[in-house]
């Protein structure tokens, strides 16, 4: 269709066009365009189909309200057409359509249907017998829902968070919006405006009615809009809409990138000392039956249509209104083109004379208390039946466009969903806040304004208040606007009427779910007589629009049919999102950060397989052999250097240290002797194993102390918090990240280690369980023997920065050695032959350090230290009935090795196995699994059940461990 | 989400950077002549108050110190100390 001529009230570049694909049809646009209007203008009618009757539905209130107009693009479902730019390229479907183009659908025979499908009908229908019940759920989710995601669907974009301080949010970038965005940034405020639109300017933006002498509504909208963009404490975040409002005035929103943005999508969570509210309001639906047919639509709609983007709503239109601005837009309309039937209004008298007067003048039928009854046109509008409103006088005309408002109401979400409370405003027929938040004020159209200089004055008023809530001497200034406010008109009488005299069957209150005045009659009916039951039961007001399209009209109409007890209308309620919003959006960006070693890079070019543990990207081996085989025999038989920097490291001085690691650790820590390192465990209150690891002394009343990998981030946490009653002087550090630690294993250990160092590192000089300090080429290391692998090894402590020089060096000096790097595969392996635990691996959320065997570490006499865990372990120490970590080997030499985690089972289970591999040492497998205490004796065949096994169960048999080197020769020669 | 805290050194934070510690229930009792009911009754048990109540808080993404603040639980809000 052809667009109107240039209007200064346009959002569309003429010249710049673009197209997108409608189906099979190529749509041309302009840039400027919405999915809605581009497709508007290439004579799209029908943009969807219904969820439950599969009837046509199109354009309504421009503003994505409702379902009507959610397509599918670029494959992704429930896209608000009305509220997306236009891309040139983008690939556009309708939804819910069973057929090729939502023109003509196969299962409109719902429609026909609907007799069948009373309120409740799922609920009351589909539940007895239940044999139905397959072939009904099968039925019912083809039929159900709205939207197809396809499963391999990949969702694209840049999808962005920002988490935002502000002295003062404005919700609503209409006229009053912008007063208090500057009334408040004129104080020194900082201000964040949101717009849900891509421009501001609300309710004057589009209009050309007058304001002042000269200056029409749209050229005052734009002077602010100016303003606001010239103040630079002002914050403007249009395309943005509202998504949910919190107490301690935390109001969350997204917004819609433009193609200068660099994000798809922007997650907004916005903290503010105080919120103004002026989210204005959207138009009240008028009902009578097909009051959804494509070619209805709301005022703002086919105003905006024109004004905005150059299109007329259709060729010939008949009103059915209850406001002003229904009058203004026949008015405007008629201005530019468009054939108006006439002009039916509900009001007998309250409207604006001037404009009826208008009217008359161009020649168009003006009906005071009448109001459209039905639509008719099977797909789109073709006439339209008016009455009276007492239902005397009938008239039908031929149109195709009905321009249906029965009023306003107000958009009160963001003041509803932080716990203010509505009451019914019989003056202006709102639901009205009665009770607002704290540090929280409304403004503008939300209060019943209508008049452009109450509407702006009450929006620099509530600047003034969200001021004096952010501190500023105001009082005088609010006086003023106070003043000034009292002198201007005060909330327009609104309308009340819901639905002219109509039956109700095809009259929908509620175009998401379908839902008919008839359907809520059926519920009041059965005896559901408030609105909040009324929904639930029949849905009404629980599709994506989230009340948007019932939310007025429903309490309206169940406090005008008098079956609810109370006779005052009482709203339902609307919770977040407020505005359909991607997962994706809520998901934010993915900021995965994980941490590298001081080896990474070095690890990586030596062909390390990286994998993430925790926090961390760790080396699982260096070649493709996923045994690691020749890694391990390699520091079985000479020497190996593990990257070991993951594990935690602290520093932790005062003269209350000792205090706090007796409290922590349950081995008696004052034995920590000088030279000497001192493993222990850490317990939680239930004697359960959350951690161990050593502990040396560095000097007098300070302690270095290591945590495991995944345990090193709550290390300070726990020490701090079972200190928290004691008023202790102590200090921790964390220098897990200052540390890196180099494990160089093999029986050629000392030999390398020899080499590269002055100190005396004999066996006597330097034995096992010893803690040295000395220099590595003046580089200072803190070593200790440990035998985590079971061989001669050394963990050496080196500063970050010297890292990569001593590894690098220890492996120049240990090629005569064969040393070679390894990972934690083989490390894994190494160590469950020698039966050393790993927290998580062996022990879970119940497994007590007597379960592991490692009761030895606890030291009882210690009372007074309170130790975390004791009183556990003591009641603990001889239970029944627990899981104790056994060894095991398989029964028959040849059989595989069991999965990690496949459970033991006899007439049913009995533990499960925590690591399994085959051991290059023993030349068989091995294993570790917690079982129940009376299978834990030495030769208690285990069968083990793994997934898909089709009941063949491997047998197994309990070993004593440590499986490798039970006397411990090897780490202490 | 939309949960303050107020950390006695950092000042006024988002919920987010906290980890809750529990209701306060006072040091743990002497270890000896500790029966196991008050044992698990101090460890296990919460009076789970529907209104003020005064529990501990960790400033994990902060300063890294632990404190009692009051938290209207049928609110969720940080109240004044009664
Ligand atoms: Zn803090």
């Amino acid at each position: 269709m052809k667009r109107l001529n240039q209007l200064p009230t346009f959002r569309i570049q003429y010249g710049k066009e673009l197209s997108v694909n409608f189906g099979q049809k190529r749509c041309r646009g302009l840039e400027g365009d919405t999915i809605a209007s581009a497709l508007y203008a290439n004579d799209v009618r029908i943009f969807g189909r219904s969820l439950k009757y599969h009837r046509p539905r199109g354009l309504y209130s421009l503003d994505g309200e409702c379902s009507n107009t959610m397509m599918a693009v670029d494959g992704i479902p429930n896209v608000r057409a009305e509220n997306t730019p236009a891309v040139d390229g983008m690939n556009i479907k309708a939804q819910n359509v069973f057929g090729k183009t939502p023109d003509f659908d196969m299962m409109r025979f719902m429609d026909e249907l609907s007799w069948a499908m009373p309120a409740g009908f799922y609920y009351q229908t589909l539940h007895k017998p239940s044999r139905i019940w397959p072939l009904a759920i099968k039925h019912i989710r083809k039929a159900a829902g709205l939207g197809i995601l396809s499963p391999d669907f990949h969702m694209r974009g840049k999808f962005d968070e920002s988490y935002i301080s502000t002295d003062v949010c404005v919700i609503g970038g209409g006229p009053a919006g912008m007063c208090a965005a500057l009334s408040a940034a004129d104080q020194g405020l900082r201000v964040v405006l949101l717009e849900n639109r891509p421009w501001l300017g609300g309710y004057f933006e589009y209009r050309p009615r007058e304001y002042q002498k000269g200056v029409p509504l749209y050229q005052r909208a734009r002077e602010l809009a100016e303003s606001v963009g010239h103040t630079p404490n002002i914050r403007t975040f249009k395309n943005t809409a509202m998504i949910g409002s919190y107490h301690n005035n935390l109001i969350t929103a997204f917004q819609r990138g433009n193609k200068s943005d660099i994000f798809t999508e922007r997650y907004l969570e916005i903290r503010a000392g105080s919120v103004v509210v002026a989210t204005g309001c959207i138009e009240r639906p008028l009902l009578f039956e097909n009051n959804e047919r494509p070619g209805v639509m709301q005022i703002g709609c086919a105003h905006r249509l024109a004004r905005n983007w150059g299109l007329l709503p259709g060729k010939r239109a008949a009103f059915s209104v209850g406001h002003d601005l229904g009058l203004e837009a026949a008015i405007d309309l008629a201005d530019l083109g468009l054939d108006i039937a006439c002009v039916a209004d509900i009001r007998q008298d309250s409207y604006d004379s001037n404009l009826a007067a208008e009217l008359e003048k161009r020649n168009i039928p003006f009906l005071p208390g009448w109001v459209a009854i039905r639509a008719h046109g099977s797909k789109t509008v073709n006439a339209v039946t008016l009455s009276s409103i007492n239902a005397t006088r009938r008239r039908k005309l031929s149109c195709d466009t009905v321009v249906a408002s029965a009023g306003m109401t107000p958009v009160t979400g963001p003041v509803i969903l932080p716990g203010g409370k509505l009451t019914y405003d019989n003056h202006t027929g709102f639901f009205l806040p009665a009770t607002i938040p704290p540090q929280m004020h409304v403004a503008g159209r939300l209060l019943g304004l209508d008049d452009p200089f109450a509407i702006e004055t009450s929006g620099l008023l509530a600047g003034l208040k969200a001021a004096a809530d952010c501190g500023k001497p105001v009082e005088n200034n609010l006086k003023e606007m106070a003043k000034n406010q009292a002198t201007l008109p005060g909330p327009t009488r609104g309308t009340k009427l819901v639905t002219g005299p109509v039956k109700g069957k095809e009259t929908f209150i509620c175009f998401d779910e379908d839902c008919t005045l008839k359907n809520i009659n059926q519920a009041m009916h059965r005896g559901f007589d408030v609105p909040e039951l009324i929904k639930r039961f029949t849905s009404a007001g629980t599709g994506p629009g989230q009340g948007g399209i019932p939310g007025h009209n429903l309490p309206m109409y169940v406090a005008e049919t008098g079956e609810s007890p109370d006779r005052n209308p009482k709203p339902t309620t609307v919770r977040p999102p407020l505005v359909p919003v991607y997962l994706a959006t809520y998901a934010g960006s993915n900021h995965d950060m994980s941490k590298r070693t001081p080896m990474h890079d070095s690890q990586v070019k030596a062909g390390g397989k990286m994998e993430r543990i925790g926090v961390w990207n760790r080396a699982r081996r260096f070649s493709s052999d996923t045994s690691a085989r020749k890694e391990i025999e390699n520091v079985r038989n000479n020497v190996g250097l593990l990257d070991g920097s993951t594990l935690g490291k602290f520093r932790i001085f005062g003269s209350d240290a000792l205090k706090a690691l007796q409290r922590v650790y349950v081995s008696d820590m004052s034995k920590v002797a000088e030279g000497k390192v001192k493993y222990s465990a850490m317990c939680n209150e239930d004697g359960c194993l959350m951690d161990d690891g050593i502990v040396v002394k560095i000097d007098e009343n300070d302690y270095y102390m290591t945590a495991s990998t995944g345990r090193a981030g709550q290390t300070i946490e726990w020490i701090r918090y079972h200190t928290r009653y004691d008023g202790w002087n102590f200090h921790m550090v964390n220098l897990t990240d200052a540390y890196g630690v180099i494990n160089m294993a093999g029986p050629n250990a000392r030999k390398v280690l020899e080499k590269v160092t002055d100190a005396d590192v004999s066996n006597e000089a330097f034995p096992f369980a010893g803690y040295r300090e000395f220099l590595i080429q003046n580089m200072p290391v803190r070593a200790m023997r440990l035998g985590f692998v079971g061989e001669l090894s050394y963990e050496l402590h080196v500063l970050s920065s010297y890292m990569q020089s001593i590894w690098d060096l220890l492996e120049i000096t240990g090629k005569e050695f064969g040393i070679q790097k390894f990972g934690l595969e083989a490390q894994n392996i190494l160590r469950m032959e020698k039966g050393h635990v790993i927290i998580g691996s062996e022990s879970e959320q119940r497994t007590t350090i007597h379960d592991l065997g490692l009761g030895f570490l606890w030291y009882r006499n210690k009372p007074e230290a309170k130790t975390v865990g004791a009183f556990a372990l003591k009641d603990t120490e001889h239970q029944k009935g627990r899981l104790k970590l056994v060894g095991f080997k398989m029964k028959e030499s040849g059989t595989r090795v069991p999965k990690d985690g496949s459970p033991l089972v006899d007439s049913r289970i009995r533990g499960y196995v925590c690591t399994a591999r085959y051991s290059w040492a023993l030349k068989e497998p091995i294993g570790m699994a917690l079982v129940d205490d009376d299978l834990c004796g030495e030769g208690t065949t285990l069968n083990i059940y793994e997934d898909g096994c089709k009941g063949k169960l491997l047998s197994a048999k309990v070993v004593s461990m440590p499986f490798y080197d039970p006397d411990g020769k090897q780490m202490r020669c | 989400m939309a949960f303050t805290i107020t950390c006695p050194v950092c000042g006024i934070r988002r919920g987010y950077e906290f980890r809750f510690g529990g209701e306060d229930k006072g040091p743990m009792p002497p270890e000896e002549s500790l029966a196991s009911e008050t044992w698990c009754e101090y460890v296990h048990m919460n009076n789970c108050i529907a209104g003020i109540q005064k529990e501990w808080w960790f400033h994990r993404d902060g300063c890294g110190s632990w404190f009692t603040i009051y938290r209207d639980t049928t609110t969720n809000q940080q109240v004044e100390n009664r």
